[in-house]
């Protein structure tokens, strides 16, 4: 199991477009995928769109990434990239 | 369910007895969601595969549908704006949700609808407690994605409800148009709602399909669940929940001897409907659904003095149907009626109920923006409306009836356009007959004061009785406290028909009456003895209406409805009638009861 922590840091937070990224990056590996806010303890599924969501981390929020199985290094690393370049949010006016 | 055993047995409530006739069978409850009605359907073990079936061909299609509105999107907007669907086509893919569909209709074993409906419904709720209000507001895309499944799933996915093994009686909210479509009729012993007066659509549909209804019952949807064993009689209004065996047995010897009574007064639909000393009547039919006309010759209606063209407009919105789906539906009206004609009937809604932009739901309808009034500001939409009627009038001989006129200017502005219409279609060399008569609804006490002089610029005269009697009494129907306040035979009624009667015939201008009072045969007998001649009305009455006019002495029931006008009060009205029409003609009404 791979486990790495990251800082949201992008302006509005895993809300459905960053999620949604989030999720589809996911999904392209065999690894699972969970998320821990480590303030609350409270977790999601990575692969699941809802279960994202409702983790509600906003910026600031520090979540624990952990992947398990075959890929979960690149899976692991791959999803740290996502979230530190702000899902590619400075490009857009973020409406969603 | 372990509940049922100490749930009540005869529970019994009344509401409006909407269409008559005895339902005893099994409850089937629909629900509704936005612009969606579906089941609750307890399914069999076998069955829970083909609902997972139809559960993931509809996840499947609902993608496709989002994928294509993603790419539209991406195009038009930019790519940005495209990540909301993003967010619904994962959702759509979600193993979580999908899984919880899944089990959802494997452990309760329920239809598709149910499980999609129960779990985004618990989903919904998880995301209005989250704390972030931004993620609150996703829950209205949850509910989004729900409404489009449900939307695959009402389509060519639809529960195949001849799959149910019995006959059922809908319980419902209020029975929608589009719904009614999709029903079979063969299965439907009757239909219990919360909702609705008498002319209220499911009452309307109900005795156009000669279903036995209760209306208004407010809250029998919450206290009955599909599979129940319940009675419903159309008659008294009543309905009973899970009766005891020897309720039940009552009520079906009931049920049978009523339809040998039924089956009886049907065999003579080929006579005419004259009194004993010798005047005919005419007897058309309300129609609402085009399929209905396949029903005419079988009730003996002399064509149709009343298409309610706004029921073609309702399974249809927020989309409005184009010319040529209401020219084919106008054409299939003038070839079923033939000579005897079929009058249609502008459509009458409300601005709130075409969905268009700027027209929106009113504090009081009844008196606000609708039928002409909003025929004449949508004037494409009536435009449209005419211009298929008048191709149709090609193949047969139809007249248009404005509802709601209240001033002669309406009538005027109409007839102006109707006009204009039939200029232009000369111009453009569109084949359409012109000749077509156009008549005023009279609905409005205004225009029944004015009749004079709506009848010297109109065609023909309708008296429509359920708006009439409405706004005469100012009594709303579907208002359970005052709904005993609605009095057909109200002297202020009866006297104010005897006077468009009698302003007709001074102007020579053609009166007919259409309404739900006409199916009632004590009402019927009291319009004609007040002097009108074609009365139109819901077909499956008419045999029972050309039998009680088979049975009387015009004559006589001319002095005595001129005796009943004197009377202070509806009641009075009725006694009189109850009193006197067993006498006069004993062979129809001294077995029918007094209450109508």
């Amino acid at each position: 199991m791979q486990e790495r922590k990251v800082t949201i840091s992008n302006r509005l937070g895993l809300h459905a477009r960053a999620a949604a990224q989030l999720v589809r990056r996911a999904s392209q590996f065999t690894s699972t995928v969970e998320l821990l806010r480590q303030d609350t303890r409270q977790t999601a599924d990575g692969k699941s769109i809802l279960s994202v969501l409702l983790l509600a981390a906003s910026r600031g929020t520090t979540v624990f990434i952990r992947t398990d199985g075959p890929d979960e290094e690149r899976a692991a690393n791959a999803l740290v990239e996502l979230v530190e370049g702000k899902f590619g949010e400075e490009t857009s006016d973020g409406l969603f | 369910m372990a509940s049922s055993k100490t749930r009540a047995r005869d529970l019994k409530m009344t509401g409006l007895a909407a269409s008559p006739g005895i339902g005893v069978g099994r409850a089937l409850r629909l629900d509704e969601r936005g612009r969606h009605q579906f089941y609750y359907i307890e399914v069999s073990a076998a069955q829970v595969r083909t609902e997972i079936r139809r559960l993931r061909e509809a996840l499947g299609e609902a993608r496709e549908q989002l994928e294509e509105i993603k790419v539209r999107l991406a195009r038009e907007l930019g790519y940005e704006h495209s990540y909301i669907l993003d967010a619904h086509l994962l959702m759509l893919e979600d193993k979580n949700l999908v899984g919880e569909l899944e089990q959802e209709i494997r452990a309760r074993r329920v239809n598709a609808e149910w499980a999609v409906r129960s779990v985004t419904d618990r989903v919904v709720k998880a995301y209005k407690q989250v704390k972030d209000a931004y993620l609150r507001e996703r829950a209205s895309d949850i509910e989004d994605v729900s409404a489009r499944l449900l939307t695959v799933l009402s389509g060519h996915t639809k529960f195949d409800l001849s799959a149910m093994e019995q006959d059922v009686i809908i319980v419902a909210e209020d029975i929608w148009p589009s719904t009614v479509a999709e029903l079979d009729f063969n299965r439907v012993l009757g239909f219990a709602t919360n909702a609705g007066g008498m002319t209220s659509h499911s009452a309307i549909i109900a005795r156009a399909l000669g279903i036995p209804a209760c209306v208004g019952l407010h809250d029998v949807t919450r206290r009955v669940k599909t599979g129940d064993p319940m009675i419903l009689d159309g008659e008294s209004g009543e309905v009973i929940i899970r009766p005891t065996k020897p309720l039940m047995r009552a009520f079906l010897e009931r049920r049978d001897l009523k339809a040998r009574q039924r089956r009886g007064r049907q065999t003579d639909t080929a006579r005419p409907a004259e009194t004993l000393d010798g005047t005919r009547m005419t007897l058309r039919a309300n129609v609402e659904l085009p399929t209905e006309v396949e029903s005419l010759a079988l009730f003996g209606a002399e064509g149709i003095g009343l298409y309610r063209s706004e029921f073609m407009f309702l399974n249809r919105l927020p989309e409005l149907p184009s010319e040529e789906e209401q020219y084919l539906v106008y054409r299939r009206l003038a070839e079923a009626t033939g000579s005897a004609g079929a009058s249609i009937r502008v459509f009458d809604l409300g601005g709130d109920k075409l969905s268009l932009e700027g027209f929106e739901q009113e504090q009081n309808s009844a008196l606000g923006l609708r039928a002409i009034r909003l025929a004449l500001k949508v004037e494409d939409i009536f435009r449209t409306q005419l211009r298929a009627i008048l191709r149709a009038n090609m193949e047969g001989n139809l007249r248009v009836v404005l509802p709601l006129i209240s001033t002669i200017n309406e009538l005027r502005e109409a007839k102006r356009i109707i006009q204009d219409v039939k200029g232009e279609m000369a111009e453009g060399s569109v084949e359409h007959n012109a000749l077509l008569p156009v008549g005023v609804m009279i609905e409005v006490p205004a225009a029944a004061m004015l009749a004079d002089i709506f009848a010297r610029e109109a065609d023909f005269l309708s008296i429509g009785t359920n708006d009439l009697i409405q706004y005469l009494l100012a009594v709303d129907r579907a208002n359970e406290h005052v709904a005993h306040l609605y009095q057909p035979l109200h002297p202020a009624v009866l006297r104010t028909i005897a006077y468009l009667v009698r302003t007709a015939q001074a102007e020579g201008v053609s009166l007919e009456l259409c309404g739900e009072m006409a199916a009632n045969p004590i009402h019927a007998i009291a319009l004609i003895g007040l002097g009108v001649r074609t009365l139109s009305l819901t077909p499956a009455s008419i045999p029972l209406v050309k039998n009680a006019i088979r049975s009387i002495d015009l004559g006589q029931v001319r002095s005595l409805m001129s005796d009943a006008m004197k009377l202070a009060s509806a009641d009075e009205v009725e006694s009189l009638l109850a009193r006197e029409l067993p006498r006069q003609a004993p062979q129809f009404f001294a077995a029918w009861p007094a209450q109508g």
